[in-house]
């Protein structure tokens, strides 16, 4: 590693500059949340306050942040086992046509949201379907990829040994199910959750689409303050409760994953 | 207890317990006989049902029904009658739209795969590895796109933290946001999918090309040798499978362009979404023209990308 020596000065700026990319347009989120005032030539704000906090919470931020985890949550809690089911089927390749299956359960990943979610509307109007019922059917659906993929990787990865000793030692399939695959799954399973809770607790268009309005999640919120002026410490705090929730998650997965390999 | 278990056990485990006790660690070929052969195929067919029917009745339904509106045989006023009226109407707008669309794709795609390799390998390098990189990309996948639109806006706009931090006047700032080139838009969306690019191919790298570079590094590769033929190679399926993604994505997201775009050329969502919320009701085939437009276009991308994948693959 001798022969150049100007490599390492070389590669420590570039990681520099990639940490920058990954961290700099996160910098004026966490500034202007509590800024409350904070204009133009200052490099940081000259009054720091809760302005944009309580402003928020005027705008309805509160019951917005519920009704988006309780999307988020509806939308794991329907997507997981489904994609677990198709995952399992999928990795022990007895699945008739896999290409083709595969396939069909990858499409919501490639096509446009506002493409389907357009369609659907006029027909879910068309049937009187109440509108957050088609927002959950929908989003189940777009998070059915993830979730799918993640536990294939998952199954494929599982040792099917272990389920067949307990079959042998005299455990019902269910008791199989619930005593030997699930824990040995449960962080694959935590993945999976998180996917498909980001996909409900993120998604914009598809609530916007066919909510009407009649479902305020927190994106809608956040959309409407930034489409204003002026309330830059507003859009800081609503885009930080968009944030914080799903990185504390993530944290939790990934300490449940650590002690699943242990 | 012994009870229990004796009742609990089907007929064919019955069977296979007058086997020799089976090892754990890989499963053995399917015990049944070839009358029994459908079995394991009917489960998996029935685990995998309860997944595919709600992806393809929605799927399908959405996509049938904008078909249908785009080509007058779904009306919401009057007699359906198959037209080309719609596409027509929305032509000129469609082709600018395509045009805006793709070039916003190419352009985040290309620095986001570029970003996102030089991150993989900052992450997997096998002197002076960067655990740090890693956990940032990892903590940027769940931030969502609106949210990373608002912090562009906070960061590029003039007035902009990056104008502060470089002490350029507002007035001599370039339109980033809102701007012709849309480069607020392109930057949103190389950010975070550079993450997710970052993250799979580290993914790939990190389980398969250390043993790969040590036994060139063995062989006395250098450096960039041990890039070019080990490490590119080996992160050339992820690599490309995540452009497709990422490419395709943008193809179809809304919210980024709808918040940090101009209002015209509009890309393709930005342009369904106004028509189809216009209150002229005449404007809602036109919009479903697009989003016809654009599903085809997505479709398309994903076979080419398939195929070029595919002849990545076999090149190996």
């Amino acid at each position: 590693m001798s022969a150049a020596p100007a490599v390492p000065a070389a590669s420590r700026v570039g990681r520099g500059l990639l940490g920058l990319w990954l961290v700099l347009p996160v910098v004026p989120l966490l500034l202007w949340a509590f800024a409350d005032r904070w204009s133009f030539p200052a490099l940081l704000p000259q009054e720091w306050g809760v302005r944009g906090l309580t402003e928020a919470a005027a705008s309805g931020a509160g019951a917005a942040l519920l009704r988006s985890t309780l999307l988020g949550a509806v939308v794991a809690v329907l997507a997981t086992p489904l994609g677990a089911m198709a995952g399992r089927a999928l990795a022990s390749r007895q699945v008739p046509g896999s290409t083709a299956v595969l396939a069909v359960l990858m499409s919501p990943l490639v096509l446009p949201p506002f493409a389907v979610a357009l369609g659907l509307d006029v027909l879910l109007l068309r049937l009187r379907v109440p509108a957050v019922l088609g927002v959950v059917v929908l989003l189940v659906v777009a998070a059915l990829p993830y979730t799918t993929i993640t536990m294939r990787a998952a199954y494929a990865a599982h040792d099917r040994g272990f389920e067949e000793e307990a079959r042998l030692l005299g455990a019902s399939r269910w008791r199989t199910v619930r005593s030997v695959q699930l824990p040995l799954l449960a962080p694959a399973l935590a993945g999976a959750a998180f996917l498909a809770f980001l996909v409900g607790w993120s998604d914009y268009v598809v609530t916007l689409l066919i909510g009407g309005g009649r479902l305020t999640t927190l994106p809608l919120v956040l959309a409407s303050a930034a489409s204003a002026t002026g309330n830059d410490s507003q859009v800081a705090v609503l885009s930080l409760t968009s944030v914080l929730p799903p990185v504390a998650l993530l944290a939790v997965v990934t300490l449940l994953g650590r002690r699943g390999r242990r | 207890m012994g009870d229990r278990a004796g009742r609990g056990l089907a007929p064919a485990d019955r069977r296979r317990l007058t086997r020799p006790a089976v090892t754990t660690t890989k499963r053995p070929a399917p015990p049944e006989a070839p009358r029994r052969r459908a079995r394991p195929r009917t489960r998996a067919l029935l685990l995998v049902l309860p997944a595919v029917v709600p992806v393809v009745a929605v799927v399908g339904a959405g996509l049938t029904s904008a078909l249908l509106l785009s080509v007058g045989l779904a009306p919401l006023v009057g007699e359906p009658a198959f037209s080309l009226d719609a596409y027509r109407a929305v032509a000129t707008d469609l082709g600018t739209s395509l045009r805006v669309s793709l070039g916003i794709a190419a352009a985040a795609t290309a620095v986001a795969t570029l970003v996102g390799l030089c991150l993989a390998l900052a992450v997997t390098a096998a002197v002076r590895r960067s655990r740090l990189l890693g956990t940032l990309a990892a903590l940027t996948i769940p931030i969502p796109h609106l949210v990373g639109a608002a912090a562009m806006g906070l960061l590029l706009a003039d007035a902009g933290f990056l104008s502060r931090l470089l002490g350029v006047d507002p007035s001599s700032w370039p339109p980033l946001v809102g701007g012709r080139l849309w480069l607020a838009v392109v930057a949103e969306y190389a950010w975070k999918e550079s993450a997710f690019i970052a993250l799979v191919v580290a993914g790939v790298l990190s389980s398969r090309a250390a043993s790969y570079g040590e036994t060139a590094a063995l062989l006395g590769a250098g450096r960039w040798a041990r890039l070019r033929y080990v490490t590119l190679p080996l992160a050339a399926p992820a690599l490309g499978a995540t452009a497709a993604i990422s490419f395709v994505y943008v193809l179809g997201s809304y919210e980024v362009a709808a918040l940090l775009g101009r209002a015209h050329p509009e890309p393709l969502a930005v342009l369904a979404f106004r028509l189809f919320t216009s209150i002229d009701l005449t404007a809602r085939p036109q919009a479903a023209a697009v989003a016809v437009t654009t599903a085809l276009l997505a479709l398309v991308v994903v076979l080419l990308a398939l195929r070029a994948l595919r002849g990545l693959a076999a090149e190996r």
